[in-house]
């Protein structure tokens, strides 16, 4: 390839439709002002420019060009960007494909370095041919000759595990596909129902008054049913979508370690491929909400040196989104070999019984301002507002009881926390942490207490992983080890 | 390994005096401002009290506290780590290992650079911590200390 190639055409409206999900809000204000004709053609003329021309205008402007040195990208309007990606600093590559470019062929490309810049990917190209990303895998690799690296494609119906021997450099090494049992009870579990409800009450206030006042009127002697039944209905919508949205994001999960590459692959109507080196990795997560506790299955996350998985939980790499609890210190370390192959004991940091209710008045503290605030506003919802109280009771109740921690080898720290109804256990390699800081107030001097914050780089941000409340002694020993250590 | 305990230097409490000093500066204009609304636009008049107030217990507290933020402050350089202690009723102490360090920076303001001290700030891949003020020629070796064991740490890595 010598001349620098155009995205295809199709890519143009993928460039659409991000506009229309970046600027969606200008549309629903557009529909709030349809009686001011002065700012309604305004408004037009803002939504067409942002999602009609802008796109075209980008599209025509961007063009790339895979040469065995390097990816080039050329892109910018007024001011031209000549962006050049020499393989070795790829850290990450995403392939996205809509259900509707697989009969093209057709993928979108992210390529990501570890550059600090900002959030943006260095490269995002909409719509090229498939066999692309397996050029650009190939260079990266060193390889120039064309190996096929289809992942061997496990049996649907059950959680298949293979260890192969590592034929090439292209074989993969371990490879896991989630099963829909699993799949199942992972998207039932998703919290993201929270903020879809959020969505929907907002909307329910959106309703015309006269609409609801006639209802009520009607049925004047029915209204706490219809109330309680209009709400459960909207809980259950939410629910529905949460589902759905987690289920078709994760259908078919893959894994696959390829070399020191691990490489995931998901979604139904999007099919999601990122490619990510094992050594950009910081640390690893496994999170479980408080949901997933009951079903017993966890997460497995990795916290990566670049913002490749933006589209995932929390910003971080999914490589295992939902494994039985029973089998994930079985699976887990054959991607990761960090992990230890059995669950550790985390009793080396813990908040003791009695400075348990540090936490719960933290958190009941942090409640109460907004709490007292609205049940003054509003004083009929008062007993909504108790029960946020006792959320916040029994949250800091969970966050008391997760706090954990221990040293598994001299170079690997296990940290437990308890944030938001979720439990999270980090475990990180002595060399990743950036840095660590002890805090304590008068007060707790003399409870002999300390706070431990371990810094880990996550993205191109920070993450810091607090563990609050534990005996003086124990966060000191880790803090001796840490300096020790490095 | 040879830990000291360092103090900053003597004179940084006569910056933090004057800073609180151009803080009471600010906090005045801004009072000032809303007096100007109470004349012309009739705020209401205790806004003005509260905010001269705030203005000028602010300015007590942050001169009073200044012997103790010094007494509180402190850093300790090893073989292997940086240390860095402050706060007396909310006490932090960090550790930055030599190794993380990616880059050091100095940087003065003006007042800084009339008392000949200069701020440190450590840089990791995540994280920044700051020293508030070191005499020039310490800071200097300061930096030289670290970017040269920062340099040997990653020499025993590779």
């Amino acid at each position: 390839m010598t001349k620098p190639k155009r995205t295809h055409p199709l890519g143009l409206f993928l460039h659409m439709a991000h506009a229309i999900k970046d600027y969606w809000y200008l549309l629903i204000l557009l529909i709030s002002l349809y009686n001011q004709p002065v700012w309604f053609i305004l408004g037009w003329v803002l939504v067409i420019g942002a999602i009609l021309v802008w796109p075209i205008v980008r599209w025509v402007t961007l063009s790339y060009r895979v040469t065995p040195e390097a990816v080039e990208i050329n892109s910018g309007v007024l001011v031209r960007h000549h962006e050049h990606i020499p393989y070795a600093r790829i850290q990450t590559v995403q392939r996205k494909q809509w259900f509707f470019l697989a009969p093209f062929k057709l993928e979108e490309v992210t390529i990501e370095t570890a550059s600090h810049d900002d959030n943006k990917p260095e490269a995002r190209l909409a719509a090229v041919p498939t066999s692309l990303a397996g050029e650009i895998d190939r260079y990266r690799q060193g390889a120039p000759a064309p190996t096929e690296v289809a992942p061997a494609v496990g049996e649907e119906t059950t959680n298949t595990f293979a260890t192969e021997e590592p034929a090439s450099t292209g074989q993969a090494t371990a490879h896991y596909r989630i099963n829909n049992r699993t799949l199942f009870k992972f998207a039932v579990t998703s919290t993201g129902f929270i903020p879809l409800l959020l969505i929907l009450l907002a909307l329910y206030n959106k309703i015309p008054r006269s609409w609801t006042d006639t209802l009520i009127n009607d049925a004047t002697h029915l209204a706490l049913i219809i109330l309680v039944i209009g709400a459960l209905v909207v809980v259950l919508i939410a629910w529905v979508g949460a589902f759905l949205w987690t289920y078709l994001r994760y259908y078919h999960f893959d894994v696959t370690l390829q070399g020191d590459q691990l490489k995931t692959a998901k979604g139904f109507f999007q099919r999601n491929t990122i490619t990510a080196p094992l050594r950009r990795i910081q640390a690893i997560r496994i999170k479980q909400n408080i949901f997933r506790q009951w079903l017993h299955i966890q997460t497995v996350q990795v916290l990566l040196a670049s913002k490749a998985a933006s589209d995932d939980d929390d910003d971080d790499l999914v490589i295992l989104p939902a494994v039985p609890q029973a089998q994930l210190y079985d699976v887990a370390p054959n991607f990761l070999g960090w992990l230890p192959n059995h669950m550790p004991d985390l009793g080396a940091l813990n908040v003791a019984d009695r400075h348990k209710w540090y936490l719960v008045r933290n958190a009941l503290l942090v409640a109460i301002i907004p709490v007292a605030i609205a049940t003054w506003l509003w004083p009929h919802w008062w007993w909504l507002f108790a029960l946020v109280l006792i959320l916040a009771y029994f949250q800091g109740l969970f966050a008391a009881r997760q706090t954990g921690g221990q040293l598994l080898t001299p170079t690997m720290l296990a940290l437990q926390t308890g944030h938001v109804w979720t439990k999270e256990t980090y475990y990180v390699p002595a060399d990743m942490i950036q840095s660590m800081r002890l805090e304590r107030s008068v007060w707790m001097r003399r409870k002999q207490l300390m706070h431990l914050v371990v810094n880990v780089r996550h993205g191109n941000k920070n993450q810091s992983i607090e563990l609050r409340y534990l005996q003086a002694k124990q966060a000191q020993r880790i803090y001796d080890w840490y300096v020790r250590t490095v | 390994m040879s830990t000291e305990n360092h103090h900053l230097p003597q004179r940084i409490k006569l910056i933090w005096r004057i800073s609180a000093l151009g803080s009471l500066v600010v906090f005045g204009a801004v009072t000032g401002l809303i007096w100007l609304a109470y004349s012309y636009w009739d705020w209401p008049f205790w806004l003005v009290v509260v905010f001269g107030a705030l203005t000028i217990i602010e300015f007590i507290v942050e001169v009073a506290l200044v012997p103790y933020r010094y007494r509180f402050t402190r850093y300790q350089i090893s073989e292997t780590a940086v240390e860095m202690q402050s706060g007396m009723i909310f006490k932090k102490r960090v550790a930055i290992p030599i190794a993380r360090v990616q880059n050091v920076t100095l940087n003065a303001g003006p007042l800084l650079q009339g008392q000949k001290l200069t701020k440190v700030s450590v840089a990791t891949a995540s994280t920044n911590h700051g020293i508030e003020g070191l005499e020039l020629n310490e800071a200097e070796a300061l930096r030289d200390q670290i970017m040269q064991l920062a340099r040997e740490a990653r020499h025993d890595q590779a």
